[in-house]
């Protein structure tokens, strides 16, 4: 334990003194992200009080379909914690190259499994905490809680996130050993689809659509805030993000005792999770990192380079310095299995999300503003999912130049031309998935919401990317090679704030000319068009400014001393 | 060739490199010494391009590199200390990615290839990734990478860490050629030896500063005036400062 806290100790003066250097621009980036973090955690504190005053009191879906939803949500958060977690601990614990400095010292292995295990939770979970701090005091202040069931809520939500990174972790050691027996390639691929159908299997016994349809029925009988236990799944009321939503039920519906049952629940399978994840980092990481070395150096061994579409030989229609830069970033792509798989989970989440709103029907006819309501959220979940490709894969572009950015530094290539020739095709990709999300979510509305949405949307698109780019240049760790910590780091965290804020502030822009198209609809009223497209303008000019900011940022990183 | 004028870099309160002055011409091969901390390597990524200088120019061919960086970085070959490579790229991979930033030719960059995998024995792992390679294999694909566009200067940064004796020796040959061929070198080391073996002129610097600057035939004559041990002399002159 003594050399546990010892390491630890200078892991931490190490990460304080990181950005600790009283510079002019330290101070004014400090500054900057201090205000940032205060305008998401207000953004956030009053977001959840509107949207639980629109779910609550406007369309009045009451408190347990309310806190089902909720359960919904954290399932999806669960896994992606998760799943995340298994990735960036496979980098640190069997690739890095502070694991080979601890194994050539007198520590035993299932001590640095523990602190990597607890660096890696901390250091990806602590703007997640931040997160949860506000919306939980937005949820808080709604339902007039005291202090108490605050920090009861924090005691039940932490632990879900730590349930979700030991089991990560586990996951790899098995992987690991597993792999070790049945070759890498036949594990991962059960892997995936292991986690595609416990997505598909959860959805399918808790259909959001079938359990809205079920308690409806009930509604006219019943209180909306009564406890329908009895139609959530019996497996479901096994889940972690299930037994957090029925805590927070019961506190707000005042039953204490079920509440702490429920967090009393979430806290031992937590602490559960968590021993047998060092009880089998206890037995197995050395024996896994070992093995890992192995299947590493047997699989590049066997390993032929196949001669790729972007192969560097060939010749093709771009110019020779853009065709080097873009051949060389998609050949380290599709060679990066961190990227490529987390790329093709996202599309698939997208393209889950795009099959289930383009089958929706028109919803809440009669109610303007229910309308307005569906139809920004289904743009906000468009940018949401823009957002995290752009923080995923646009805001670590530069700092992957890692140390060999000498190479691009001292070659004869503009400055400019080498930012153009990085994110013209990452960003090619996202504004063609944001252009089809926005179709798919907009057809229905009609022709003149899509090519309204089409344009804004792209121009959001545009805006997001160039923030994360930007932020990603201000910034830039040449060391890190993760691009999963790197879009997990506290300058990629303020990215993802700001384009929250950015986000927010469309949405409120465009609240009231929305609502205007959508009254004139209903009472068939003609509707002045051109006024609906000056909405545009607000959203245009701040938008052009923070392109321009966000680009000149990421231009005047790379010309930083290296 | 080459013109360093009160070249300054200062960091924070600590002056890496204090206003020197150095004139390197075409087909000198420049030993650059100096004991660790010396300002070496920061002298040597102002001329290549990666530090920005806090005061003073840089001239290549009477042009300041840094008003002119594109066109003077055609001209310039960089080896850097640590040949740092981009890890899913295989060596091969990386010389096209490099040829093709100085605009040329795949066909260039393929017979050029070849001579070099010939000259630095990169033949038989040039296919596989650089993730795979021992320090010695990524400096001959980096000293590679420099030649692939022939540049009229070379700045090569300590190039024989990570060589076995046998590369050492190929590298050692390669830049007497290029010199003898009219490349400018301007190489800085740690080894005397080398320095002694292969340079034409050298220079020292210390704390920043130059402290001595001319002829391997002059250091040959203060050598001798030194017991024959080019090592102590060094000792004694980077101490005296």
């Amino acid at each position: 334990m003594k050399q546990i806290l010892h390491i630890l100790k200078f892991k931490i003066i190490a990460f304080l003194r990181f950005d600790t250097k009283f510079t002019f621009n330290s101070i004014i980036k400090s500054f900057g992200s201090s205000l940032i973090y205060i305008a998401f955690a207000a953004g956030g504190y009053f977001f959840v009080q509107r949207l639980f005053y629109f779910l609550l009191v406007e369309i009045k879906i009451g408190l347990f379909l309310l806190h089902e939803f909720i359960s919904m949500i954290l399932f999806i958060f669960f896994i992606s914690v998760n799943i995340g977690n298994i990735i960036v601990s496979y980098s640190t614990l069997y690739k890095s190259n502070e694991i080979n400095f601890f194994l050539t010292k007198p520590i035993l292995p299932a001590r640095i499994f523990a602190i990597k295990f607890l660096d890696n939770f901390f250091y990806s979970s602590s703007t997640l905490i931040m997160m949860l701090f506000s919306l939980l005091a937005g949820y808080v202040v709604y339902f007039k809680l005291s202090f108490e069931a605050f920090l009861l809520l924090v005691l039940g939500f932490v632990p879900l996130i730590f349930s979700a990174a030991s089991l990560g972790v586990i996951i790899l050691l098995l992987v690991i050993r597993l792999a070790s027996q049945y070759g890498i390639k036949k594990i991962i691929y059960g892997l995936i689809s292991l986690y595609f159908l416990i997505i598909v299997f959860f959805f399918n016994l808790n259909s959001p659509k079938m359990l809205v349809t079920t308690v409806l029925r009930y509604y006219p009988f019943v209180s909306k805030d009564f406890y329908l236990g009895d139609l959530i799944p019996p497996l479901i009321k096994f889940l972690p993000n299930n037994w957090f939503a029925q805590s927070a039920y019961w506190l707000v519906r005042g039953d204490i005792s079920f509440s702490l049952a429920y967090l009393f629940l979430q806290i031992v399978l937590s602490l559960f999770l968590f021993s047998v994840a060092i009880y089998l980092g206890h037995r197995w990481y050395f024996k896994t990192w070992l093995l890992n070395a192995k299947l590493s150096a047997d699989f590049v061994s066997r390993r032929k380079e196949n001669k790729s579409f972007f192969n560097l030989e060939n010749k093709s229609f771009l110019k020779l310095q853009s065709e080097s830069i873009v051949k060389r970033d998609l050949l380290m792509f599709i060679r990066e299995p961190s990227q490529y798989i987390h790329f093709f989970v996202l599309l698939f989440l997208i393209g889950v999300f795009i099959f289930s709103v383009a089958g929706i029907k028109f919803v809440g006819l009669g109610n303007y503003n229910l309308q307005t309501m569906i139809y920004l959220s289904l743009f906000l979940f468009n940018l949401l999912f823009i957002s995290t490709l752009s923080l995923r894969f646009i805001f670590p572009l530069i700092s992957l130049e890692g140390l060999a950015f000498w190479k691009m530094k001292s070659s004869p290539v503009q400055n400019n031309f080498f930012l153009k020739s990085k994110i013209v095709i990452f960003s090619s990709f996202i504004l063609l998935i944001a252009l089809s999300l926005s179709f798919f979510s907009n057809y229905k509305f009609g022709i003149v919401l899509t090519v309204f949405s089409a344009f804004i949307t792209l121009l959001a698109a545009m805006t997001i990317i160039s923030i994360n780019f930007g932020m990603g240049g201000l910034y830039t760790n040449f060391k890190e090679k993760n691009a999963i910590r790197l879009s997990s780091s506290q300058g990629a965290s303020l990215s993802f704030l700001i384009n929250i804020v950015y986000m927010l502030f469309i949405v409120i822009v465009l609240y009231k000319p929305l609502s205007g198209l959508f009254l004139s609809i209903m009472i068939k009223r003609p509707f002045d068009l051109i006024t609906f497209y000056w909405s545009l303008i607000p959203i245009a000019i701040p938008s052009f400014i923070l392109i321009i900011t966000f680009l000149k940022l990421a231009a005047n990183s790379i010309k930083k001393d290296f | 060739m080459l013109e360093l004028l009160n070249l300054e870099k200062i960091f924070g309160n600590f002056t890496a490199v204090n206003r020197i002055n150095l004139k390197i011409n075409k087909g000198e091969l420049f030993g650059f010494l100096g004991p660790n901390g010396a300002g070496k390597t920061t002298t040597i990524k102002m001329i290549a391009g990666l530090l920005s200088p806090s005061f003073g120019n840089i001239h290549l061919d009477g042009i300041d590199i840094w008003l002119k960086p594109i066109e003077s970085k055609m001209k310039i070959g960089y080896i850097p200390d640590q040949p740092f490579l981009y890890d899913k790229l295989t060596g091969k991979e990386f010389l096209f990615f490099s040829g093709g930033l100085y605009n040329l030719s795949k066909e260039r960059i393929k017979n050029k290839i070849a001579e070099l995998s010939e000259q630095l024995k990169i033949g038989d792992w040039i296919d596989k990734r650089s993730e795979e390679y021992s320090q010695g294999m990524r400096q001959r694909i980096v000293i590679a990478s420099a030649f692939l566009h022939e540049p009229e200067l070379l700045i090569v940064d300590e190039p024989m860490i990570g060589l076995d004796p046998q590369s050492a020796f190929d590298v050692k040959k390669i830049l007497t050629e290029k010199a003898k061929n009219g490349t400018t070198i301007f190489m800085s080391t740690h080894s005397l030896n080398v320095v002694e073996e292969i340079c034409t002129h050298v220079g020292i610097i210390n704390k920043g500063n130059i402290i001595f600057n001319n002829t391997i035939e002059v250091l040959h004559n203060l050598k001798r005036e030194n017991n024959n041990n080019l090592e102590e002399f060094f000792i004694q002159l980077t101490n005296e400062e």
